[in-house]
């Protein structure tokens, strides 16, 4: 077969992003990623839910659902637990998935289905036009909170943690080749991954610019970090809410543990669900539990 | 439709389950119709429990108007049940327990049996009373003890260690010199008339297996739970079945499923259903087929959780935003749970859309003996593209066709990659929302993709794939109208209207939406009709004077939670027409 190339997984549809979106970044990551693994984009299904970031998958000539919002990630496991064969990637914004979608992301990750689930976060709603979001920083004024945000944001490295993910990373749109690693990592990663990536929203969020995370990012992988340990995982995660001049970029936590497929009774035969009915013997036999004979 | 009603009853805990079960199964392996349902509180401990059937040697469609034994293993039961005994009943009454005498009733006859008493000497102990009434109920039906031992040991085949004890009880119960009489009596028989024994939740379920269900996605809640139950249970199968989280998971893993090319269902009852609402318009516009199972309870909000009602049939009918196809089915029999499960199926392939299997939790959860054959079930699996569909480079998934559907291909097939888009899209699933809405161009095609979807409501019409409703005696005087589970006890009123001297017939409705309008105004013109729902607004008779402009006046509609019975019917019919 041919090699693949960045070109094989783009579409001929325009990203709706603005110019300077740090969507952008992603898209070129992800596409990376899949060259780099020479991912077949007709077995690969791309979700998203509703937002900006939610409309990534048109721009790529995988296969792709652009569901409803926060939904991405049950459709995204109902994908993949049908057939475990595909390569099944989840998108999305930070209220897609920290906000309304907040009660799926806890439990596809304690699952541990072999999904990636990147999620670009702008600490932002982008696509309603400069809402607060669940990542929002204390103080941070938007249209929604006039007066300055006063709830505590969502730390979704910690939460990951917590809901038992085996592999947790950060990465930010600025960077797209150091991005496109952490998906690659994540990708081969057997099990469900989380890529959190800050990209900025050039339109409505004037705090989390370029500048503001050029400042404060560093990448763990050049302090000697070994991303094994996760009492250091939480340590990490919670970086910058004690050094607000701090935020670590890279793989947080990696470990392995058995996966959802491998574990349950059906799929654990390691094929697709399928499409068969049943011979008519078989529903007979199912039928014979109920059978008013005393054979 | 002369047949015997039995009823035990007591607490929660005293075994009143499995001990209607247990009858169910004696009798219709003894060559008798036997309709069977269990009434209960949402309490898990304490709370009153009772079960109810009818046997006959004919079809039954009910529990039964008028208890002829009733077996009572505490005095709130005992409290309970008097109201619904018929006439010459026995009532039987664990003696060791109750001791205050009911008071004497020339309606009945009361007959205190030491049920406790006899359960410890042979061996049991205090749960085992429900096995002394097997006992005593199989003597007075005249079933001879060999074959009730037989019961006993099928009904614990999975508990071996029990066999012994029970038989034992049982066998003391038979034994007990009872001073009753009954006076209605059953051929007893020595072989089943019908094969299974099952409840419409089972019946759903194996439909769904039948029809080559992989997917089955649920979050716990009454009367559905038990098809969850059923799905993990029969996990190696090769089905996957997956509890999740809430109903809007349930729903959404659903639709993924379902779009890898998965036949998929999910399962709830209102509250359930109203969180999945969104996801439901979400499978209408990506044209992913999807089944989904309603099992209605009381509502509205948390209701009353174990009892019935058909009060969500307007709301599954016009769930979620925008105008989108989608099909509802009602079943009205324990043999049209399965095969209008598996047709749910083959419906959602070819019109690719959301099926609405509306249920109630006495359809759920009442026992029938039926003969159900698989040879019946066809499979229709739709339009699926292959890759010399791919034409024009791209995959044109939501081609514009005559027949409003379009063929669809499966993740993994070669060339055929597109994206399904709950945005408006234009027919390779491309956005048309946001920055081209309102360009000319694409107002035109918004129209387009809309009444593309919108058409397969037609097609569905026009190829015939929406059943009529059933019309019982055509040459009837008066009509009922029901859909779903009403219909049973519709058709027993049928003979108790004729005994009274009026000239009723039904018209039952099985397919809800689409409605082919005319066709069924053209039935019901000229008909005396009166509306049988379990509800208290009427919605079928809303349904048909939306889609007919033929409003229904006379209604008779219950809706305290139990489900209607055919004397009800029957009362309130001859009502209308005059012959009380
Ligand atoms: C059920 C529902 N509620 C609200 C909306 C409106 N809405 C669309 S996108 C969005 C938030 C988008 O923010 P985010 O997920 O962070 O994505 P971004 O646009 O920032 O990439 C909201 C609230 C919706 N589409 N559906
Ligand atoms: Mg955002």
């Amino acid at each position: 077969m041919d090699m693949l190339t960045q070109e094989s997984y783009k579409s001929d549809i325009k990203p709706i992003f603005c110019p300077g979106c740090g969507d952008y970044g992603v898209d070129a990551a992800l596409t990376k990623a899949f060259v780099d693994l020479q991912i077949d984009p007709d077995n690969t299904v791309v979700v998203s839910g509703i937002g900006c970031s939610s409309s990534l998958p048109h721009d790529l000539k995988t296969y792709g659902i652009h569901g409803i919002h926060g939904r991405a990630l049950p459709v995204a496991e109902g994908v993949k637990l049908a057939n475990r064969n595909l390569n099944v990637i989840a998108v999305g914004g930070d209220g897609d998935g920290y906000g309304i979608g907040a009660g799926h992301f806890v439990h596809a990750i304690r699952r541990n289905i072999d999904i990636t689930y990147i999620v670009m976060n702008n600490e932002i709603y982008g696509l309603t036009t400069g809402q607060a979001s669940p990542t929002s920083m204390i103080g941070q004024k938007t249209k929604s909170t006039p007066f300055g945000v006063i709830e505590r944001p969502i730390n979704p490295l910690a939460l990951a943690l917590a809901s038992g993910a085996t592999y947790v990373a950060r990465g930010f749109s600025g960077d797209p080749m150091h991005l496109a690693k952490l998906i690659g990592g994540g990708m081969k990663h057997a099990g469900f991954s989380l890529i959190d990536v800050q990209s900025p929203c050039v339109s409505f969020n004037k705090l989390n610019t370029y500048d503001w995370f050029r400042k404060r990012v560093y990448k763990l992988e050049d302090s000697g970090y070994n991303p094994n340990d996760i009492m250091k995982a939480y340590e990490k995660a919670l970086e910058f809410d004690m050094d607000p001049n701090k935020f670590p970029i890279g793989v947080f936590y990696e470990t392995t543990s058995p996966e959802y497929e491998d574990l349950d009774v059906t799929l654990k035969a390691g094929t697709a669900v399928g499409w068969n009915a049943p011979k008519k013997e078989e529903v007979a036999n199912v039928l014979n539990e109920y059978t008013t004979e005393y054979a | 439709m002369e047949g015997i009603s039995i009823r035990i009853s007591g607490a929660n805990g005293d075994g009143i389950e499995s001990a209607g079960a247990l009858l169910s199964q004696l009798l219709a392996h003894n060559g008798l119709y036997v309709f069977g349902f269990r009434g209960y509180q949402s309490v898990i401990r304490g709370g009153l429990v009772w079960y109810q059937l009818k046997a006959s040697n004919s079809r039954v469609y009910s529990i039964g108007n008028g208890v002829d034994v009733f077996v009572a293993l505490t005095m709130d039961a005992l409290a309970a049940g008097l109201s619904n005994m018929g006439e010459n009943g026995i009532v039987i009454y664990d003696s060791t327990v109750i001791k205050t005498t009911p008071a004497a009733n020339a309606k009945v006859q009361f007959v205190g049996v030491p049920l406790m008493e006899i359960a410890l000497k042979s061996g049991g102990s205090f749960i085992y009373r429900n096995s002394v009434a097997i006992g005593i109920i199989g003597k007075l039906l005249g079933i001879d003890e060999k074959t009730i031992d037989i019961a006993v040991g099928k009904a614990f085949k999975r508990k071996p260690e029990e066999i012994e004890t029970n038989m034992k009880v049982v066998n003391s119960g038979y034994d007990f010199p009872i001073n009753a009489k009954l006076e209605k009596k059953l051929a007893i028989g020595n072989a089943p008339l019908e094969k299974y024994l099952l409840n419409g939740n089972s019946a759903i379920a194996i439909g769904a297996y039948a029809a080559g269900c992989k997917f089955y996605a649920a979050y716990p809640m009454t009367p559905a739970s038990s098809i969850m139950e059923w799905f993990a249970l029969h996990e190696p199968l090769g089905i996957f079945f997956k509890q999740t989280e809430d109903e809007i998971a349930a729903i959404n893993m659903t639709i993924g499923a379902a779009s890898t090319g998965a036949r998929a269902m999910c399962g709830t009852s209102g509250g359930g259903f109203s969180l999945m609402v969104e996801a439901l318009g979400l499978a209408g516009m990506l044209e992913v087929p999807i089944v989904v199972v309603e099992s209605q309870r009381s509502g509205p909000s948390t209701g009353l959780p174990t009892k019935t009602e058909q009060g969500d049939l307007l709301f599954a009918i016009h769930a979620s935003q925008g105008e989108f196809p989608r099909i509802v089915l009602a079943p009205r029999s324990i043999e049209e749970c399965f095969y209008m499960t598996a047709e749910a199926f083959n419906l959602a392939d070819r019109y690719q859309c959301p099926v609405i299997l509306m249920v109630d939790l006495f359809m759920s959860e009442h026992s029938e003996s039926v003969d159900i054959d698989p040879e019946k079930v066809a499979e229709e699996r739709g339009e699926i593209a292959a890759a010399s569909d791919q034409q024009t480079g791209r995959f044109m998934r939501y081609k514009i066709t005559d027949r409003g559907v379009s063929p669809r291909s499966l993740p993994g097939s070669k060339g055929l990659a597109f994206v399904a888009s709950s945005d408006e899209h234009d027919e390779y699933g491309s956005l048309i929302s946001d920055v081209l809405a309102g360009i000319p161009k694409y107002v035109e095609l918004r129209k387009k993709m809309h009444d593309k979807r919108m058409r397969k409501l037609d097609t569905m019409l026009d190829d015939g794939a929406i059943g009529m409703p059933t019309v019982v005696n055509d040459g009837a005087d008066v009509f009922m109208l029901t859909f779903g589970s009403t219909t049973e006890s519709a058709t027993e009123a049928l003979e108790l209207l004729k005994s009274r001297g009026i000239n009723a017939g039904l018209i039952s409705f099985a397919y809800l939406h689409p409605m082919p309008s005319d066709r069924v105004k053209k039935l019901l013109e000229g008909k005396r009709l009166i509306d049988v729902e379990c509800n208290a607004t009427g919605q079928l008779a809303k349904l048909i004077a939306m889609n007919t402009g033929m409003v229904v006046r006379d209604k008779v509609l219950k809706y305290d939670g139990e489900a209607i019975t055919s004397r009800e019917i029957a009362d309130g019919i001859a009502n209308y027409v005059g012959k009380v």
